[in-house]
């Protein structure tokens, strides 16, 4: 079955390949993003539910429960909250 | 309380805040308090760049084709630049060099600082190419009364810091014999907290100024290319851009790592009791910006961009900055009125080489450079 990521309360397929952001971009939600290379935390949002694998060092200062989605990906449901 | 070029106390870096500890002594960065500050160093070193990589040779013939409204806005748009990469050349290092206390943080106010000064260098690049003699701009800087309004206000918490830290290297904090005179002329009681109030404020204003108080010019530049007009002087500040998100992520961190009590709880405090100061900072920032905008159109807009767009993106990116620090929005805007300029501002899209300057097409047949291990799945050795 495939997977989902829920964004403020409306459920999307989920594309594990694709980075946080990206699947963003492809259901047309607005997302601002600016470096594309997580330091510049444009593109934080807050995490829900589920867990997003960093697949570059996030180094934007983040607080609990927030996400940077230019650089996590997700290979389980996920939930997210816009800024 | 005297300065110290290296300290015999043998201290433990880790267990040091990142202001008014221990002076530093051994620059060694095999162990990090805070490791972002490691990660910026390293990042900044791997975007190095010179001007002078940078063709901007065909700017001149568009530069001498623009209106006079829009050569106005160019020009004083550098002119700005050149004013905060100036304050920021020098500032960072002055200011915070001799109170901080671990060794990754020094090196990368060092490291900062001096990717401030290629940036200055960037100007006088693209300067002496469009004027014979470009002296008359440079001296311009320092009397034009727009852009003084608001380098007194970037300087002055700097000034107000430096001026202190020395009183107390100098005289330390007892001022039984010696009082406080501030730059105000007035007599001041200084203690340590009365110093790091400073420090905080300080920082506040530098963050501000690279969140926000860059976006204008950057946004006029890009407008230009996105006709195709100055490109080398847009790839210049593509490459600007990409370092001052660096240097906006380390002074977000360090307002965020005191306001959330990770490092001196003294900050912890002082960052709530300077909660609307922080603020105002940032607000008059924005409105100054806002103004800026108001000059630069005086004589008109330009295709693309009007003093009211840009005061609403100054608007958009005020919330956005305000957030990562921890104040609420201020501003009504939901949306950025300017959306094609997150391209300018993604970071691994930079590219310097001159024949891509004048081809702007050059990126869109490029070979993909990401490679998946799967892509290799079915080699053998």
């Amino acid at each position: 079955m495939s997977k989902k990521i829920t964004v403020n309360g409306i459920e999307y397929p989920l594309d594990s390949e694709k980075t946080l952001l990206e699947n963003l971009e492809a259901q047309a939600i607005k997302q601002e993003y600016h470096c594309r290379d997580g330091h510049c935390g444009v593109c934080r949002c807050r995490l829900i539910s589920g867990q997003a694998d960093y697949i570059n060092y996030p180094m934007a200062y983040l607080r609990d429960g927030e996400v940077l989605t230019c650089c996590s990906k997700s290979k389980q449901d996920i939930v997210l909250a816009t800024y | 309380m005297a300065y110290t070029t290296f300290s015999t106390i043998p201290n433990d870096a880790m267990k040091e805040p990142m202001f008014f500890g221990n002076p530093v002594n051994v620059a060694r960065y095999d162990q990090q308090r805070f490791a972002v500050f490691e990660m910026l160093i390293e990042k900044q070193l791997s975007f190095f760049w010179r001007p002078e990589e940078i063709d901007v040779s065909r700017d001149r013939i568009d530069f001498l084709n623009l209106p006079d409204h829009e050569q106005h806005i160019f020009i004083s748009n550098l002119k700005y630049q050149t004013l905060l990469d100036s304050i920021q050349g020098r500032s960072p290092n002055i200011a915070l060099l001799p109170i901080v206390s671990l060794p990754e943080l020094e090196t990368w106010i060092e490291t900062w600082s001096f990717s401030e000064t290629i940036h200055s260098r960037s100007y006088t690049h693209i300067l002496r190419n469009l004027f014979t003699e470009p002296a008359e701009i440079f001296e311009d800087i320092v009397t034009n009364v727009e852009i003084q309004k608001r380098a007194t206000d970037i300087s002055g918490y700097y000034d107000a810091l430096i001026h202190a830290t020395q009183f107390m290297q100098l005289h330390g904090l007892e001022q039984n014999d010696i009082d406080y005179i501030n730059l105000k002329n007035q007599v001041e009681k200084l203690n340590l907290r009365a110093i790091k109030k400073k420090l905080y404020l300080c920082i506040c204003s530098v963050n501000a100024l690279e969140a926000i108080r860059f976006y204008v010019s950057f946004a006029c530049s890009f407008a230009f290319a996105e006709r195709d007009l100055l490109e080398g002087n847009a790839k210049i500040i593509k490459l600007i851009a990409r370092d001052e998100a660096l240097h906006l992520n380390s002074t977000q961190q360090i307002l965020n790592l005191w306001a959330d009590g990770k490092d001196d709880p003294e900050m912890a405090e002082i960052a709530i009791e300077c909660f609307a100061e922080g603020r105002e900072i940032f607000l008059k920032a924005a409105q100054q910006e806002k103004d800026w905008a108001k000059y630069l159109f005086k004589d008109g807009s330009m295709i693309g961009l009007n003093e009211q767009i840009l005061s609403q993106y100054v608007e958009y990116i005020s919330n956005l900055r305000m957030q990562a620090i921890g104040y609420a929005p201020e501003f009504e805007v939901k949306s950025n009125p300017i959306p094609w300029i997150n391209n300018w501002l993604v970071s691994d899209n930079v590219q310097v080489a001159p024949q891509e300057t004048e081809i702007s097409s050059y990126l869109v047949g490029q070979i993909d450079s990401k490679v998946d291990s799967e892509d290799l799945s079915t080699f053998e050795l």
